[in-house]
């Protein structure tokens, strides 16, 4: 009985937040959640490249923000599959095909040579039969990503408990990306860590002219993953070597280090953002880590809704930070518990403390509708032709610096989208402009640059 | 833009009991101003999105927080349900899935088995193989060699921190099911192509394993293995180990090469396979895949 008590008492005391927040500290959106100063210029759309997992297209929010026709899924097979596509064979595709990104790269070359050819008009959208990895029972992560980016306000239609009854009332989802206006190109790939699909979902995303890739993921390259191997040898031979179960095939090897140089390459042209990690590494997760001041990498940290860099996001070597969630940290660096955590327990918790910078803010994202993704449902096959039951399973809360680094891809397609940033701008003048925008704050003695639209007016943290 | 309009009307607010549509027009009542909609309840209880509090705060926040579960769950496995101790039933409903399916998965376009001229050239390298196992620093691997043999699991759920933990058994359940339906339909492509085995054609190959008593390419401990990292990493890409979980399996098919039972092509093809079946594998195995999910979220 004490228990349940005691429960009660932790699970009902966190505070109610607004599930936009993050726009509105960005200050994209106005307190009535109308765009903060900005209207969309732009004749075409700004195209985002996001290098994730497949998404939940279906989600009534994401209608119209999936470019369909150029969603690409290098799941199940090296050169793609087109998953969404009408036809069995590819229509026409506007491509940078002349590129010179993979100059000097040959593997990266060969690829793109490849990939070229396989993209041409009346090439056949997937190859013998090989089926796309897109289901969306397992698309949870892509769609989140997808919603904070581009999501759109929708009217849905609700479920009529009278069976007889004709009419089903709308049902608003009052939820929306940072860039409603953008459109997204899912390239969807595998966590094997092999080189070459990462090579072709960026060689594709340069292929489309994306003015931003979003990479919101490692990759899991056996020698730079753990950027503190280097230089730790064992008889000679680099620790990372000896330690691998397997044996590294030299072309293998050739073209993780030409991925390098290519994502470097390709962000000269237009910004990459990808997650700085959430496991306070020291200079971010490669390739977050590849950030530096004369490429068009943007490494991306997290902030809490109180204006704290979240308990688990770094400081060091990171481009921007961006709103997301926090987490409990208890190590000689800070104590910064969650007081109102079921089960939290005062004992032995010194009192100087830091508990008072968690906060319990997430993002809150789209998410697959029904019992699959990040929140269940109690229907197993919701949204029964577009009638919705329930719209809780539809979003979910997300964080992590994957989420952050969303709301930056976010960013800075905003910026084309309104005019603000130049049509033509490449991924250096891209960076230059977000960080532009940035107001430097601080942490106690750690300085970060945060995002905010109007960048005259400091940034006002819900949870503070 | 369209529906801008609606942002201004309503709003989500996220509570501790779900998330709330807040219609801004409805005057303020004695109860708060949310507005009810009838009928959009997933469970018992007010609120739209119970749901939305049955994630785990920090599940998608970090691939590394995964492992934290793991702590507290300190069950000892002898006191798990019978999945977990090594055998599951017939899995006959994914079998029928399975055979439903048939026309997805049983003429994939896996590359042909090399020349016997090359396989020849192959079997240089199993010599090779074959001599540095009796080396002293390959005692772990002769070990494992032994241990795979065997239908097990720890070369997969040690990297993912399950091996001794309690409370997987949908996980591994997972995993047999994946075992049982890949082993159907590698014997399958293994038929196909009929190749011989290394030591049938280098009789100077002396496996450590006994013959298995089919043929060799694909690689069915290649195609089993890759397939559980294909469906893991797709079902949880967050877990940190989902890459790892590749080179487990990659290790695990090269000991087979090592043992002197499989061509490095059949590793290969093994991987081939994996790969091309997964979304089927995917689709057949929905609810296992969903059931073994929520013991990570």
């Amino acid at each position: 009985m004490r228990d349940y008590i005691q429960k009660s008492v932790h699970t009902e005391n966190y505070p109610s937040f607004n599930a936009l927040w993050h726009l509105q500290v960005m200050g994209v959106r106005d307190a009535n959640h109308q765009p903060n100063g900005w209207s969309a210029q732009r004749t075409g759309r700004t195209r985002v490249a996001m290098i994730d997992t497949s998404v939940a297209p279906s989600h009534p929010n994401l209608q119209g923000v999936i470019k369909s026709d150029l969603a690409i899924d290098l799941y199940s097979s090296r050169l793609g599959v087109f998953p969404y596509l009408d036809e069995d064979k590819l229509g026409h595709l506007d491509l940078n095909s002349n590129t010179s990104v993979a100059e000097n790269l040959p593997g990266c070359k060969a690829l793109l040579v490849e990939l070229n050819d396989r993209l041409t008009h009346g090439s056949l959208a997937s190859v013998d039969g090989v089926q796309p990895m897109t289901s969306e029972a397992f698309s949870g992560h892509g769609t989140a990503i997808a919603g904070l980016i581009g999501a759109r306000p929708a009217v849905s239609k609700k479920h009529n408990d009278d069976v007889m009854a004709k009419q089903h009332d709308d049902l608003p989802l009052p939820y929306v990306g940072v860039d409603p206006e953008c459109e997204i190109v899912p390239i969807s790939t595998n966590f094997d860590p092999e080189p070459r699909g990462l090579i072709i979902a960026l060689l594709y995303a340069e292929l489309i002219r994306a003015d931003v890739i979003v990479m919101p993921r490692i990759i899991p390259d056996p020698i730079r993953e753990m950027a503190e191997l280097n230089g730790h040898e064992h008889n000679g031979k680099p620790l990372a070597e000896v330690l691998a179960p397997v044996t590294y095939v030299d072309d293998d090897i050739a073209l993780w280090k030409e991925l390098t140089q290519l994502m470097v390459n390709i962000s000269q042209a237009r910004p990459i953002v990808c997650a700085a990690g959430n496991s306070n590494e020291e200079f971010g997760i490669y390739p977050a880590n590849l950030a530096s001041d004369d490429n068009g990498i943007i490494s991306v940290g997290a902030v809490n809704a109180k204006g704290f860099i979240s308990g688990y996001s770094s400081a060091n070597n990171i481009t921007v930070h961006a709103p997301s969630d926090d987490s409990e940290v208890f190590d000689r660096s800070e104590i910064r518990l969650d007081e109102r955590r079921d089960g939290y327990n005062p004992e032995g918790i010194p009192t100087q403390n830091a508990n008072d910078k968690f906060s319990s803010f997430d993002i809150i994202s789209t998410d697959v509708p029904g019992k699959f993704g990040y929140s269940g449902s109690a229907f197993g096959n919701e949204m029964d032709n577009g009638i919705m039951r329930e719209f809780g399973s539809y979003y979910c809360r997300f964080g992590g610096t994957s989420a952050a680094s969303a709301l930056i891809a976010g960013f800075l397609a905003l910026g084309k989208t309104s005019g603000e940033l130049a049509d033509t701008a490449d991924g250096i003048a891209s960076k230059t402009w977000l960080l532009s925008k940035c107001k430097t704050l601080s942490d106690q003695d750690l300085q970060f640059r945060f995002p905010v639209w109007t960048n005259c007016v400091a940034p006002d943290f819900p949870d503070s | 833009m369209e529906h801008d309009e609606l942002l201004k009307t309503h709003n989500f607010i996220v509570t501790t009991k779900g998330l709330e549509l807040k219609d801004k027009s409805i005057q303020p009542t004695g109860v708060g101003d949310t507005a009810q909609f009838d009928g959009l309840n997933p469970g018992a209880g007010g609120g739209g999105s119970l749901s939305l509090l049955a994630l785990n705060r920090n599940r998608n926040r970090n691939r590394n927080r995964n492992r934290n579960r793991n702590r507290n769950r300190n069950r000892n496995r002898s006191f798990m349900d019978a999945v977990s101790t090594g055998g599951i039933l017939e899995p006959w409903e994914e079998r029928d899935a399975l055979h439903q399916r048939r026309s997805e998965w049983v003429a994939l376009p896996l590359t042909p088995p090399p020349t016997l001229q090359t396989l020849r050239r192959q079997c240089v390298d199993l010599l090779e193989k074959q001599y540095l196992l009796q080396q002293p620093d390959q005692e772990m691997r002769r070990a494992e060699i032994d241990r795979e043999s065997q239908l097990e699991l720890s070369g997969y759920l040690r990297p993912l921190g399950i091996e001794n933990t309690g409370g997987y058994g949908a996980t591994e359940a997972l995993f047999h099911v994946i075992l049982a339906l890949t082993d159907e339909i590698g014997l399958r492509y293994k038929d196909r192509f009929n190749v011989l085995r290394p030591n049938q054609i280098e009789p100077r190959l002396r496996p450590v394993l006994p013959f298995p008593g089919h043929a060799s390419f694909p690689s069915n401990h290649s195609y089993q293995s890759f397939s559980i990292a294909f469906l893991f990493s797709r079902m949880l890409p967050e877990h940190p180990a989902s890459s790892e979980l590749f080179q487990s399996a990659r290790r695990i098919a090269e000991n087979r090469e090592w043992a002197g039972v499989h061509y490095a092509a059949d590793t290969q093809a093994g991987y081939e396979l994996a790969r091309m079946t997964a979304p089927v594998l995917e689709k057949v195995c929905e609810t296992k895949m969903y059931e073994a999910l929520s013991e990570w979220i």
